[in-house]
């Protein structure tokens, strides 16, 4: 058996026992799950190093003599500090420069995100100079009104603050439940796509069991147009 | 048939067990995978945005395609790749892999990158790169707004990347003339239009698991991004546009065809459910 086999049995073998889950929980499917996350964490940990550590800081500070390098890990190791009841500032000290860090640059990403997606909202309503009555219809009528009546009422489903009594509270109530049907349909849609991406995954193994498995020994399971 | 054995037919239509729903969806897929029965593939507007963004990236600029996947997606986001580079090899634009959140990516997207590669003839340092996994999240992008070679360092083989050919005239975010994101992992589209296409107004393009896709849309509707692949769907629409029909596509025929037997499922649990309730005089409201 040449090494291409073992590893075309090996992934085989995993597969199949991962998918005895559906049958029952059992410990070969735990077995195979527990070896997947191991090998994940250990290609983080030889990919962490080989990948960036090793040519951003332990070559610097080794080959080119960068000492003060050697400062990085200390720093760092100041958050093992948080087991220790007497000395827990230290480990704060370094995780209020994180958290200040964080925020300073969620900031800095916040109006970049959100912005444009609240200018965008501002949809021309009426024709516009030169447009004929189809064009009105089919880019201004069913796609810009729908997104603004849609936009509106899920809105008012999450206006909490007026009590729906009273001529505008019921009238605000009324919209809310029409906001309430439209965020059903996008749960429903997205649900959907959950169900589309889980499939996906399902085919993507069935796929490699008969085309690349079973088709590695039976070419005509790999001549299927898979 | 009594109305006693009706009634317990209604109820058992609502209580299929689960491992005859996983033997039958399992059936279905073997079928259509082994005999086809082939359904057209007909690009979205979101699909098309990303390779029409490919073809308009200008000469001299490189493409950054963010590779932040692994094996759990690797059946959605795998041919995403593959028929986002295929793209960018018919267009002749080069492009950079590289890697951000899930390091198991850079090896998978390099091989598939590299496969495509061999296709064309293209080189590598010349054509394409693969800068690798780079730890660091936003930091990375800051960093690579200003300054890519210092940002990258070394390549996926431990090269510094100012050796590769076509890194040489590439000095900052303004030198890259679009990212595409392939990504199953939430969280990471913000910091690229946060960092990146925000500030930077580099053109930025994506290819989402179909879980993920619904809460990006708005991005899609408010322009900060050119295009967007949704699941395996997304991926057989490119590689309809490419003309490279592959794995994607298979999966969406046999996808369809799940979803006939998901959705005659649902509509029989239903049907049961309301005959049951109508027998039991209008049931429990």
């Amino acid at each position: 058996m040449n090494p291409d086999s073992y590893v075309l049995w090996a992934a085989a073998i995993a597969t199949l026992g991962v998918y005895t889950i559906l049958y029952r929980e059992n410990p070969v499917s735990r077995l195979f799950e527990h070896i997947f996350v191991g090998l994940s964490a250990g290609y983080l940990l030889v990919a962490t190093w080989t990948l960036n550590l090793e040519g951003k800081w332990w070559n610097p500070m080794v080959e080119q003599r960068r000492w003060y390098w050697v400062f990085a890990p200390l720093v760092g190791g100041l958050f093992y500090f948080i087991y220790s009841r007497r000395l827990v500032w230290l480990a704060r000290l370094v995780m209020g420069l994180f958290f200040g860090a964080a925020a300073g640059t969620f900031f800095r990403e916040f109006f970049p995100i959100y912005a444009p997606q609240i200018t965008a909202c501002f949809k021309p309503l009426g024709p516009r100079a030169g447009m004929g009555p189809q064009e009105f219809f089919f880019s201004v009528v069913l796609q810009n009104w729908i997104f603004v009546v849609i936009l509106l009422s899920v809105i008012s489903y999450f206006f909490f603050s007026i009590p729906h009594e009273g001529r505008f509270g019921r009238n605000l109530g009324r919209a809310s439940l029409v906001g309430r049907w439209f965020l059903m349909i996008a749960f429903g849609a997205m649900f959907g796509n959950t169900v589309m991406a889980r499939l996906s995954l399902f085919i993507g193994r069935v796929q490699f069991l008969l085309k690349d498995w079973i088709g590695h020994y039976l070419l005509w399971f790999a001549g299927r147009g898979l | 048939m009594g109305i006693q054995d009706r009634d317990n037919l209604w109820i058992r239509i609502q209580q299929v067990p689960r491992h005859y729903v996983y033997l039958l969806l399992a059936a279905v897929v073997a079928w259509q995978l082994l005999f086809p029965m082939h359904l057209p593939v007909i690009p979205s507007g979101a699909t098309r945005g990303v390779y029409e963004a490919i073809k308009a990236v200008p000469r001299g600029k490189i493409i950054i395609i963010s590779t932040d996947w692994d094996a759990s997606t690797q059946a959605e986001t795998g041919p995403q790749t593959q028929a986002v580079v295929h793209a960018c090899f018919q267009a002749k634009k080069r492009f950079a892999v590289m890697n951000l959140g899930a390091p198991m990516g850079t090896k998978l997207a390099h091989d598939l990158a590299q496969e495509a590669a061999r296709e064309y003839g293209a080189k590598y340092g010349s054509d394409w790169c693969n800068w690798g996994y780079k730890y660091g999240y936003e930091n990375v992008l800051m960093a690579l707004g200003k300054d890519i070679p210092k940002a990258v360092g070394e390549d996926f083989y431990g090269k510094a990347v100012t050796e590769l050919p076509m890194m040489r005239h590439v000095r900052d975010i303004k030198d890259v003339g679009l990212v595409v994101e392939v990504t199953g992992l939430a969280g990471m589209t913000e910091m690229w239009i946060g960092l990146i296409q925000g500030p930077y107004r580099t053109p930025f393009a994506t290819a989402y698991t179909a879980v993920m896709a619904p809460g990006y849309y708005p991005y899609l509707d408010s322009g900060q991004m050119k295009g967007m692949l949704v699941g395996a769907k997304g991926a057989a629409e490119m590689e309809a546009l490419v003309d490279r029909p592959g794995k994607a596509i298979a999966i969406m025929n046999v996808q369809s065809w799940a979803h006939v037997l998901i959705i005659a499922l649902i509509i029989l649990g239903n049907i049961g459910y309301l005959l049951a309730r109508g027998r039991a005089g209008g049931g429990e409201r």
